[in-house]
């Protein structure tokens, strides 16, 4: 490969619908050559948080502040017009949510690889071709059948390999793949997944996955981050996090994981439901309605995040357990 | 009680004349689920799972086989006159998004099939806000706030909720859940699991499940019936904690093995089972229709179908003439 893996810091970062915040301060780095999972629920602002590192966010959505570093193309926040549009796909893959429903159903996919390969002035069309088909194979499809093919000829799982090979064909080297899973089965799902893995290490990838299916994350991810109500809540090694979750967001969440082992009754949904840009609270901590540990504090001061043993946590009570 | 017993449907391609593809849904489904049980149907996509379903609730017809609701077989019935037997099964879809008519408030959704029954049976307009606000109620959603709201005010999970509410108005005997929790968030997925467990104890509902998801069998009691279907056809059966703890079917072995495990939390099983290839229905298959994607196939496996036979030690049944327990499931550390 002639390219490296790129590394990216997100700085403070802020998104706004209407001057709502749907993603607020967010700081987080992809160390290059690693698999990020950002896990969240519906209107945590995890999608929102992928968009933004394409700088595409589409009105009235806007980035208020903060910044995007990627090596190589410097704050993408700052970047405009055509220099946004090459970095687009040529060095930013990325693979949509439901991909089923992200591919023309009039055109072929060789036909839209094609599209792509104008679009980005790629010169040897042929050469793209092929490098597509090998992709394919790659992931265990047949080439020639797949891009003479429109998108309801093929099925879900084979859709998503498709949205993953159009993220990578132009060379890309950070690529983010937004709910890759949603939708397809579990044995479908199983094979994506070792796709996305193997994939990313074969071709030196900088991956970030947006899933709200912490299983998913637990499979590909080297690092996890946790987000709720715009915030980033909880972040650190995949497997640490999951044996010792700090934050009680996460705790939480990972105990309202239905599972094939122990005790029927131990696990529990949590109580409430997650705020949405409208009912995400203005000050103090996105969580307390839901929290179990909520004191005094939390209805005011929006809790800084802070480094516990490799972790980074933003919560009150967790303070004040390690000063205690 | 409903039972069904070889139920078969196929489904064949409109259009064109000289290419007749058909495609066979089920092939031949027994299962039977008492009042208050539990059942539930697991499988890839495609695998017949939601034809079953959707049979069961009068939304599609059937082919073959028999289905007998509290000793009633409604082969013998008109069309007409099934209808008051498959109105007691309700089925619970799995988008609750679309599910709800957007421009009616809650109080008009629950009320339409409520104003039916009470012309039916004489009651008056009292009984039907009575009773709206019991179903509410027995959803866990306060009458109060909820009936006067559109869909769009709710979250998922509480509309979800509407679905199953709207769902009892007509005191139904069994409620069919086709994916009903994957479209909610993570989160609250558990209390849509307990609500179902729940009703069951409560109104004595049955509740057949519909997943891809085994992990959430479990939830709505153990007690349950799984049915492993796979292309039409049950491959394995038993109660749900031991058909996951002692699967025998490398099928039923896959699926397991599939469930992405909780690294930190958990290993994965030292015998993890992965199909060698996709699922395919182009082809026709003599014999085991696992074979060609199976790790374990033999040439007797193509030789003749696998009958579905009760399995060594357990109470449990499966269709695969080489059993054999492997460590599938991951562990908690």
């Amino acid at each position: 490969m002639s390219k490296q893996a790129p590394g990216v810091r997100i700085d403070g970062l802020t998104v706004t619908y209407n001057n709502l915040p749907a993603v607020r301060q967010v700081s987080l780095e992809l160390a290059a050559g690693t698999i990020t999972g950002i896990v969240g629920e519906s209107g945590s602002g995890k999608s929102t948080l992928a968009l933004s590192l394409l700088n595409a966010v589409q009105p009235p959505g806007r980035i208020a502040g903060g910044s995007v570093e990627i090596d190589g193309l410097g704050d993408v926040v700052a970047l405009r017009g055509e220099d946004l549009r090459k970095a687009r796909g040529a060095k930013i893959g990325y693979v949509f949510q439901a991909a089923q429903n992200s591919l023309n159903p009039l055109k072929t996919v060789g036909k839209q690889l094609l599209d792509l390969g104008r679009s980005h002035g790629v010169d040897d069309l042929r050469g793209l071709v092929r490098d597509a088909k090998e992709l394919l194979g790659r992931m265990g499809l047949d080439g020639n059948r797949v891009l003479d093919s429109h998108q309801h000829e093929l099925s879900g799982g084979m859709r998503q390999r498709v949205g993953i090979m159009l993220a990578l064909v132009l060379n890309a080297h950070l690529v983010v793949l937004d709910e890759p899973t949603t939708a397809l089965d579990m044995i479908t799902q199983a094979n994506i997944l070792k796709i996305i893995r193997e994939v990313h290490e074969e071709r030196g990838l900088t991956t970030m996955v947006i899933t709200h299916d912490i299983g998913v994350v637990a499979e590909v991810a080297d690092r996890l981050a946790v987000m709720y109500g715009g915030r980033l809540v909880e972040q650190g090694p995949t497997r640490e996090v999951l044996a010792s979750p700090q934050h009680p967001y996460t705790r939480g969440l990972i105990r309202a994981i239905p599972r094939l082992t122990g005790d029927i009754d131990e696990a529990r949904a949590l109580p409430g439901r997650p705020p949405t840009l409208a009912t995400v609270p203005a000050e103090g901590c996105v969580f307390r309605e839901r929290c179990p540990l909520r004191m005094e504090v939390c209805d005011t001061v929006d809790p800084e995040t802070q480094s516990i043993g490799g972790r980074l946590v933003a919560c009150h009570a967790v303070k004040v357990k390690e000063h205690a | 009680m409903i039972t069904g017993e070889n139920i078969t449907k196929t489904f064949k391609q409109r259009g064109n004349v000289l290419d007749k593809r058909e495609v066979r849904a089920l092939r031949g489904v027994d299962f039977s689920i008492p009042r208050g049980g539990a059942a539930s149907f697991i499988g890839e996509s495609g695998c017949g799972k939601t034809t079953l379903g959707r049979i069961l609730a009068g939304l599609e017809s059937y082919d073959g086989g028999e289905i007998t609701i509290d000793g009633v077989p409604m082969s013998g019935l008109k069309p007409k006159a099934r209808q008051p037997y498959f109105r007691r099964i309700q089925m619970i879809h799995q988008d609750p998004y679309s599910a709800l008519n957007p421009t009616r408030t809650i109080q008009q959704t629950l009320f339409a099939p409520l104003q039916l029954r009470a012309k039916q049976t004489g009651r008056d307009a009292k009984w039907i806000e009575e009773r709206a606000a019991e179903v509410l109620s027995l959803v866990g959603l306060d009458p109060g706030t909820v009936l006067g709201r559109y869909p769009h005010q709710l979250s998922g999970g509480m509309r979800q909720r509407v679905v199953i509410a709207r769902a009892l108005t007509v005191d139904p005997e069994m409620l069919v859940a086709d994916e009903a929790t994957s479209m909610i968030d993570v989160s609250l997925r558990l209390g849509i699991l307990a609500l179902l467990k729940d009703l069951r104890e409560r109104l004595n509902v049955s509740v057949l499940f519909i997943t891809h998801d085994v992990a959430t069998a479990r939830y709505i009691g153990d007690d349950g019936d799984l049915y492993v279907i796979y292309r039409g056809q049950v491959v394995e059966q038993g109660k749900v904690d031991t058909v996951i703890a002692d699967p025998v079917h490398p099928y039923t072995q896959a699926l397991l093995s599939a469930i992405p495990v909780l690294h930190g939390l958990e290993v994965p099983g030292e015998e993890p089972v992965v199909p060698t290839s996709g699922l395919d229905e182009s082809k026709e298959d003599t014999g085991c229709l696992f074979a060609r994607r199976c790790p374990f196939a033999t040439e007797a496996c193509t030789a003749a179908p696998p009958p579905l036979q009760l399995t060594e030690g357990v109470p449990q049944r499966h269709a695969c003439i080489h059993p054999r327990r492997r460590s599938v499931v991951a562990r908690e550390v």
